[in-house]
């Protein structure tokens, strides 16, 4: 409730301030309800809140908002199952990247009817607006697509790329709101947000800002010292082991 | 209550993880096998990345052996010499695992190894304990003693060059078959995270011929530094062992092997041996049908340069 009441203040606030630097400039700005993510040992995926304002000009009130949130770019590998000798394995794989390890995109509306197909993929809204450079092999463009296809249905299926058509809550034709999952399995690294704000198919509102994720506490820990000094961690994971295995047989013995 | 695994990098239910290592721990408890073959597939089915889940579970395997074999340590009833010929071979075949299992994630096909690998060693020990616990059963409605089977001896490999006495199993052999029964069975723990005691303890009876007294003490024994070389071996090499996990699970599973002992020595085997006969069955079915049966999504997506 206390946070509620004090997103409503900055809403408050943000919407004076935007209609006082209303002359033509930004016609939106925006926020979230947290400055990074933190990745604890009972992370189990929470909610972002992205909100802000958007101006009135002279054309009207602005109806056509998009919020994106992106995650770091990695190199994937796509690998397509086939039949042989009666069993399941892998097959092809084909090396993409850099691709977004998570993306979510939300909207008052339909974005394709907001502004031109290609105006928006220019300023990367939506998946087909997603760059995908196949690093290798090179595939036809049926190939491509299907590959592309595959590759969306499983970042899908994990909650790592989502897309809501009616996600933004426009509030008084001023102020909006929109809530993104971030699901557990969410990479880390620094997230790149981004608002929208179109009116009669053209932008007139643009802002940007950053979200880093991390993992913290114990796991950070843990997750460092796999992958920065491995000998000593996998000579730790033995040392518990054997005080495990070992105390718990004294504490049996004596029963 | 969700716990975040750092390795693996999903979420999973705390209460889960450590009901899973007390079931699979009190079985292996009651039955006097290690939990390795029915907690990796669990795992997987878990949706634990197959990777991790062999690797962590190796790292599980050292807590469990060291909680069992001090019962036999104290009892002296461990062949140190022979147990340290194992470990020599079982560390050699670990290495060449661990190898075998990187080459493999770079080629995107670890998967199936690990796949392939459980459907035949849980179909062979499936069926072989399901057919010896059903003639037990057969033999004690009939009234009849069971007679221990003893196969024909090979002795031509045990008279091999490189002979040493063992004076705990009263035997004079060549170190050779130990060796090789070790790096077998080092390898196959490396691919498919379990201490491997259930191919070693009859391999011993069996190929060894080894007084049955000696035999679990010294699985158990080589089991300890095999699992420790398997599990420093992939955090080295995959980064897969996922210590938070294996935590977890030996918190269940040591704690639950423990009850499991008790309850073994009061109950009768047989039919008890039949259902875990039928669990092992049952879990290789599983992964085969995942094998033959065309999956939902052909495809699958890793950061690149990781296989798993």
């Amino acid at each position: 409730m206390k946070q509620n009441f004090r997103h409503f203040l900055m809403l408050a606030l943000l919407c004076c301030s935007a209609s006082l630097s209303a002359a033509n400039a930004n016609a939106i700005v925006a926020d979230l309800s947290k400055d990074h993510i933190s990745i604890k040992s009972n992370f189990a995926g929470e909610k972002l809140l992205l909100f802000g304002a958007v101006d009135t000009t002279q054309e009207g009130p602005i109806e056509d908002i998009v919020v994106i949130l992106r995650g770091p770019g990695e190199n994937f590998t796509l690998r397509k199952k086939q039949k042989k000798v009666g069993i399941w394995v892998n097959g092809a794989a084909y090396n993409v990247g850099p691709l977004p390890g998570f993306y979510a995109i939300s909207s008052t509306r339909n974005v394709s009817e907001m502004a031109p197909q290609d105006e928006l993929i220019k300023l990367g809204i939506g998946t087909d607006g997603l760059e995908v450079n196949f690093l290798s092999p090179t595939l036809d463009a049926v190939e491509r697509a299907e590959a592309m296809a595959g590759f969306l249905r499983l970042k899908q299926a994990r909650a790592l790329y989502a897309q809501e058509q009616n996600g933004v809550k426009l509030i008084g034709g001023r102020l909006f709101r929109a809530e993104i999952n971030l699901p557990s399995g969410m990479p880390v690294g620094t997230y790149v947000t981004e608002f929208f704000a179109f009116q009669n198919g053209r932008l007139v509102g643009y802002q940007t800002g950053e979200l880093p994720v991390d993992i913290v506490g114990a796991g950070n820990l843990l997750h460092k010292a796999a992958y920065e000094m491995p000998l000593a961690y996998g000579v730790f994971g033995v040392f518990m082991a054997c005080f495990m295995g070992w105390g718990v047989a004294i504490i049996f013995r004596r029963r | 209550m969700q716990i975040y695994l750092p390795i693996a990098e999903i979420s999973v239910n705390i209460l889960t993880l450590i009901g899973m290592g007390g079931l699979v721990g009190f079985m292996s408890g009651m039955f006097g096998v290690g939990g390795g073959f029915l907690m990796t597939p669990l795992l997987i089915f878990l949706g634990i990345p197959p990777a991790v889940a062999v690797a962590t579970e190796a790292n599980q395997i050292v807590a469990s052996s060291v909680s069992g074999g001090l019962a036999y340590w104290q009892r002296r009833a461990v062949d140190v010499r022979m147990g340290l010929i194992l470990m020599t071979g079982g560390i050699a075949g670990s290495y060449a695992g661990v190898q075998l299992f990187k080459l493999l994630r770079e080629l995107g096909q670890v998967d199936l190894l690990i796949s392939l690998s459980y459907v035949l060693f849980l179909s062979i020990i499936g069926g072989l304990m399901l057919r010896e616990s059903l003639h037990a059963i057969a033999a004690t409605r009939r009234g009849q003693p069971l007679r221990a089977r003893r196969p024909g001896a090979h002795s031509w490999i045990l008279r091999l060059p490189l002979r040493v006495r063992f004076r705990q199993s009263k035997l004079y052999i060549s170190a050779i078959p130990p060796l090789m029964i070790g790096f077998f069975v080092g390898m196959m723990s490396a691919i498919m995270g379990v201490g491997g005691g259930f191919i070693m303890v009859p391999a011993m009876i069996y190929l060894l011929r080894m007084p049955t007294n000696v035999v679990i003490g010294t699985s158990l024994f080589q089991i300890i530094f095999v699992t420790a070389s398997v599990t420093i071996l992939h955090s080295v090499e995959n980064q897969t062992v996922d210590i938070l996990l294996a935590f977890l699970l030996m918190v269940g599973g040591v704690i639950g092997a423990q009850f499991g002992a008790i309850v073994g020595q009061k109950l009768r085997g047989e039919q008890l041996r039949a259902l875990l006969a039928l669990i092992v069955l049952g879990v290789g079915v599983k992964l085969f049908i995942d094998l033959v049966s065309q999956p939902e999504e052909l495809f699958s997506v890793s950061r690149m340069g990781l296989g798993g």
